[in-house]
């Protein structure tokens, strides 16, 4: 087993251990449900609805209109998904990123393991590879409950093309929180203190979230926790043109949002992107970015440091 | 692996942080199978020199080797071939000794980690402390621990920060013992202690560090032969230290 091995299994097996990890994680699973049961629920209603109506319609003679359930997209039922994703999901991610470096530096173990044969890079290369798959299982978790949600309504109908999608989604929601807890892992290798390493990937979280939008799009933040008024157009004026031109670009929250809508199929027609900058570009060069900022947190990393009062 | 080289050799190994030097250029060689103590106050830089010859800071200046491994080019190596006990050694809270020690043996590389683990806590008489968990222990329990984590490699250079520190008398024979066993197994002991009578019983060599400079470095034999008792180890421990203390 290499080192990065060793550190990634321990890890995440530190992590299972952690109460606040399995609560975000509960908390996380039960929202996605929620999402999930909305969708279910409205559209059984639809569904429950149309039939009785398809009776009456029979029973008169007159011609029987198509389900509307059926008129758009299946996938977008599950639209909730995105916003919970971005916040539950993406705390989720930055917890768990934190508690990588801080839980071996709370422990005080920096200097037994900084005096061990193995370099900063393996150091680095365990601890981000374990909160890859830890995001990715939590991101698993919310594709299977979405793919049963959509496997048991009788009324949808997913074709190869829906379940790659699908498959998609979860993928750049994975991507889309691997950001946020790289970010955390980055800035709790790098701060001095256990709460800035908090802080900081957390005030990056809402500013990308809440306050980017509403720069870029005139996106208040209650507009911003619901998947599609989130994907309003910018209002028609000057100050917009030139915030959108000039902020679009760094909107994670937002290219995640799009592309999300594009995917699941609840994109407004005709709405553009924010910024000059196609979306996946913005949330690859976001992933690159925090990437490298966990990287060289965990290369830099004061090893000889330990302890509650480190 | 060379085996005449010294256990520890430095020259020139220094450390600044802009204006102030924390360690002026230490010139130090330290044979095999010794039993080296180092003393020094407060601040004196202790610290900071077996945080630089386990790799966990950078030198800004000079040369040196552990083991024959050098430095600044073979750290890996070098990293191998050492055992490290911190002072106030802490260890993951919420495993038991076992895990925390498969842990660190799985980290050193070593073939027989699971095996090895059952040996090195058998050795240290702790086995009884396998399944427990760390938060449970005492400050004794703990340094055992650590000193297992530190020894589960089979290091050949073992430094120990302060290892007495906070450990009742008994603690102390303990410790004492088991590093006279280790020592006898042919394993070289780099100490930071601030307790002479501790230096005038298991050391077999011992150096002094005042405010960053080393200020003394003999035989034991030299020591007792010329100052004869703990008393006059005292004695000369005064006289090379200055009586102010600076920052850490």
């Amino acid at each position: 087993m290499t080192p990065s091995t060793i550190l990634r299994r321990h890890a995440l097996a530190a992590l299972a251990r952690e109460r606040t990890i399995a609560l975000v994680a509960a908390l996380f699973a039960a929202l996605v449900l929620v999402s999930a049961y909305l969708g279910w629920s409205a559209t059984s209603t639809v569904d429950a609805i149309y039939a009785s109506a398809t009776h009456w319609f029979e029973a008169n003679g007159k011609p029987v209109p198509s389900n509307p359930v059926t008129q758009g997209s299946p996938l977008a039922l599950l639209r909730n998904l995105t916003i919970y994703i971005s916040l539950i999901g993406a705390f989720s991610a930055i917890v768990i990123g934190y508690r990588m470096v801080e839980t071996d530096r709370r422990a005080g173990v920096l200097p037994l393991i900084g005096a061990r044969p193995l370099e900063r890079l393996d150091y680095a290369r365990g601890k981000v590879s374990a909160l890859a798959l830890a995001v990715g299982g939590l991101a698993a978790l919310a594709g299977v409950v979405g793919a049963a949600t959509l496997a048991i309504l009788p009324s949808v109908h997913l074709g190869p093309g829906d379940w790659a999608r699908l498959a998609a989604f979860f993928s750049l929601g994975w991507l889309y929180m691997m950001t946020f807890g790289l970010i955390a892992i980055g800035a709790s290798a790098r701060a001095r203190s256990e709460t800035v390493g908090l802080m900081v990937p957390t005030v990056v979280w809402l500013v990308l979230t809440f306050v980017w939008p509403a720069l870029t799009g005139n996106i208040l933040p209650t507009a911003a926790i619901n998947p599609i008024s989130a994907l309003a157009p910018a209002p028609q004026s000057t100050i917009f043109d030139l915030s959108a031109m000039l902020l679009g670009p760094f909107s994670l929250a937002e290219a995640y949002k799009y592309l999300g809508a594009e995917l699941m199929g609840y994109l407004p027609d005709g709405l553009p992107p924010r910024g000059a900058v196609p979306p996946l570009v913005v949330m690859m060069l976001f992933a690159a970015g925090s990437g490298l900022y966990a990287l060289r947190g965990c290369l830099k990393l004061d090893m000889t440091k330990g302890g509650p009062d480190a | 692996m060379q085996t005449d080289t010294p256990a520890v050799s430095t020259r020139g190994l220094t450390l600044s942080y802009g204006d102030f030097t924390a360690l002026q250029p230490l010139d130090l060689d330290i044979g095999r199978g010794e039993i080296f103590g180092f003393l020094g106050h407060n601040g004196a830089g202790k610290t900071t020199t077996i945080r630089l010859l386990t790799t966990l800071m950078e030198p800004s200046g000079g040369t040196a080797s552990v083991a024959g491994c050098d430095l600044a080019h073979n750290r890996i190596a070098l990293r191998r071939a050492i055992g490290y006990l911190p002072e106030n050694v802490r260890l993951y809270d919420t495993l038991t000794t076992r895990e925390n020690l498969r842990f660190f043996a799985a980290l050193s590389r070593i073939e027989d980690a699971r095996d090895r683990v059952e040996e090195v806590m058998e050795f240290l008489g702790i086995t009884d402390l396998a399944d427990r968990r760390i938060a449970t222990f005492s400050k004794g329990m703990r340094q055992r621990v650590g000193l297992a984590q530190a020894i589960v490699h089979r290091p050949q250079v073992l430094f120990l920060d302060e290892p007495t520190s906070g450990l009742d008398p008994m603690g102390v024979r303990q410790l004492r013992e088991v590093l006279e066993r280790l020592n006898g197994q042919g394993m070289t002991i780099f100490m930071n202690t601030h307790l002479l009578s501790e230096v005038a019983r298991s050391c077999s060599s011992i150096g002094v560090l005042s405010h960053g400079q080393l200020v003394f470095h003999d035989t034991i034999e030299t020591v007792n032969a010329r100052y004869g008792s703990e008393e006059a180890l005292e004695e000369l421990y005064l006289s090379v230290v200055p009586d102010r203390e600076v920052a850490a």
